[in-house]
């Protein structure tokens, strides 16, 4: 399980923080705080900088100005966090089982732990399976077991659905609800469709276009138990976050 | 929470995502066809040779056919007390040659993936070592055998020397190429789940590189096949390039034309066996 902060505690403090590639300025400044357990949704325009931010609070990459903390630390790879990408990045030369076995190894735990993590992503007996003889939403929900083998408490997904088919997608955007919510997981997960920031996250956090500066930030007070999917997309306060996401989505798009 | 805008249609793209098997891709039929086109082509090559043969009339500039396979029976069998050709067959010669072949390109091989590796993960020795490499592939092997000979004699040592020192560039340079350009999202999605850099070198740089280094692999095995007969030219026999360089000096044209079809034939063998192992050993060729 996920180290037992209490709950409130901050998980990620981000500074003042600016990101420059060269003589372009990508981000900032921002100024954010993820408490424990908070599943944060990040949404803005492609090119807005959301990434960015995920990758510093990853620690695969520096900031300008400012300073990224998670767990009271400068952010490494690898350490504190689990990541998945935008591609599910499977090593082809292992099998299913042997990409999330590597991961079991590296955390320092024992190897049995494959069928568990298969099975909680909805995946049991492919684990002798080559990574590409299944297909593209089964590979994205390997990577995510593969990121939840470490157990580590903080989970970053960077787009992690967006080349999958609607459906898969849908599934999928279910599958991890249900798991951040069982967990308790602390997650910042990166999108730009606005359906999905608001039926995943607890907070939700609009980027305007580059570079990225925070135009909203929202808390989602939707129920995250004992509601089926298609009920908690039918109440109103679901649409109503939605439309006030999307209107400060379309707003900063049009503005740039 | 106040504004009353109508909720944005729902954007997602359907990118439909599948698995798809090399099967897929392959045409069918094709195989029968392509071994029917080589027996023709064998057929066709026979009936030129043989008619070539017979035009020149001249044994010692284009022996037949019969007369290679005369050889053939000669040098793998004991006849008239002569035992195979300068009292080594057929089979011994080229199994002291494929030993050869065998231990230079080994060493070539281990040499060459070594030094691939620290070239394609130190910057610094690639730099300087990378030319050096570039040099020693551009010389023909005949041009350093005289070196070797000085320094080591005329036994087996500068022969292996040789096939070891031209079978390494190949493979090191196809190692360096592919370890210095393993991909960044692999490398990243190892080190996000806490690989530190011998296990992304161990876990993913060098899995990723085996295909382009059995790549490499295959071309330096076919250079320690054509260096072999440059190898066995000064005390060669037994060995197969002895066997023709000998027969060259009698003007033995047929058995010259015998050990370069035991050489091709064989380097045929062997690289057949190389892609099997390929195919067994990197399954994921053409998945990445």
């Amino acid at each position: 399980m996920p180290s037992a902060e209490p709950a409130g505690a901050a998980a990620i403090t981000v500074t003042g923080v600016e990101h420059a590639y060269g003589d372009v300025v990508a981000l900032g400044p921002i100024d954010l705080t993820v408490p424990t357990g908070e599943f944060l949704v990040l949404v803005g325009a492609s090119g807005c900088g959301k990434s960015t931010l995920l990758r510093l609070i990853a620690g695969f990459e520096r900031p300008t100005t400012g300073t990224v903390l998670t767990d009271g630390g400068s952010p490494v790879p690898g350490r504190g966090a689990g990541l998945v990408f935008q591609q599910p990045r499977l090593f082809p030369w292992k099998t299913v089982g042997g990409n999330i076995e590597l991961a079991l190894r590296y955390a320092g735990q024992p190897a049995d732990g494959v069928d568990r993590l298969l099975t909680r992503v909805g995946l049991p007996g492919v684990a002798n399976r080559r990574t590409w003889q299944i297909s593209g939403g089964q590979q994205q929900r390997v990577a995510i077991a593969r990121a939840l083998a470490a157990d580590r408490p903080l989970l970053l997904l960077d787009e992690p659905f967006a080349a999958l088919d609607a459906l898969t997608r849908e599934r999928l955007q279910e599958d991890l609800r249900t798991v951040s919510t069982t967990t308790g997981r602390t997650s910042v997960f990166v999108t730009h469709s606005v359906d999905e920031a608001v039926f995943l996250g607890s907070r939700v956090v609009v980027l305007s276009p580059r570079p990225g500066r925070i135009v909203l930030d929202l808390p989602i007070d939707l129920p995250r138990t004992d509601i089926t999917p298609n009920d908690l997309r039918g109440l109103p306060e679901y649409a109503a976050l939605r439309a006030e996401i999307g209107h400060a989505v379309r707003n900063e798009g049009a503005s740039a | 929470m106040t504004t009353t805008v109508p909720a944005p249609p729902a954007a997602e793209t359907s990118i439909g995502t599948s698995a798809v098997t090399p099967d897929a891709l392959a045409p069918h039929g094709g195989r029968r066809r392509r071994i029917l086109f080589r027996l023709l082509a064998l057929v066709v090559l026979y009936a030129l040779w043989e008619i070539a043969a017979r035009a020149t009339s001249n044994p010692t500039f284009i022996p037949s056919p019969g007369a290679v396979w005369h050889q053939l029976i000669q040098t793998s069998t004991t006849h008239d007390g002569i035992r195979g050709y300068s009292g080594h067959l057929l089979i011994e010669h080229l199994g002291v040659s494929l030993r050869r072949i065998l231990i230079g390109s080994v060493i070539g091989v281990v040499g060459g993936v070594l030094l691939g590796v620290v070239m394609g993960t130190v910057s610094w020795i690639r730099v300087v070592v990378e030319p050096v490499v570039t040099f020693i592939r551009a010389l023909p092997p005949l041009a350093y055998f005289s070196l070797f000979i000085i320094w080591f004699g005329i036994d087996e040592t500068p022969k292996l020397w040789l096939l070891s020192i031209a079978a390494l560039p190949p493979v090191a340079v196809a190692t360096a190429a592919a370890v210095h350009s393993a991909p960044t999202g692999l490398v990243e999605a190892a080190q996000a789940l806490g690989a530190n850099r011998a296990r992304v070198i161990r876990d993913v740089v060098l899995p990723n590189a085996l295909p382009e280094i059995f790549t490499g692999i295959r071309i330096a095995v076919g250079v320690a096949y054509s260096s072999v007969v440059a190898a066995e030219t000064i005390n060669g026999v037994p060995g197969i390039g002895g066997m023709i360089r000998d027969a060259q000096r009698y003007s033995q044209t047929d058995v010259v034309v015998l050990g370069l079809f035991a050489i091709g034939l064989s380097g045929l063998l062997i690289d057949a066996l190389l892609r099997t192992a390929e195919n067994r050993l990197i399954p994921w060729r053409g998945h990445v």
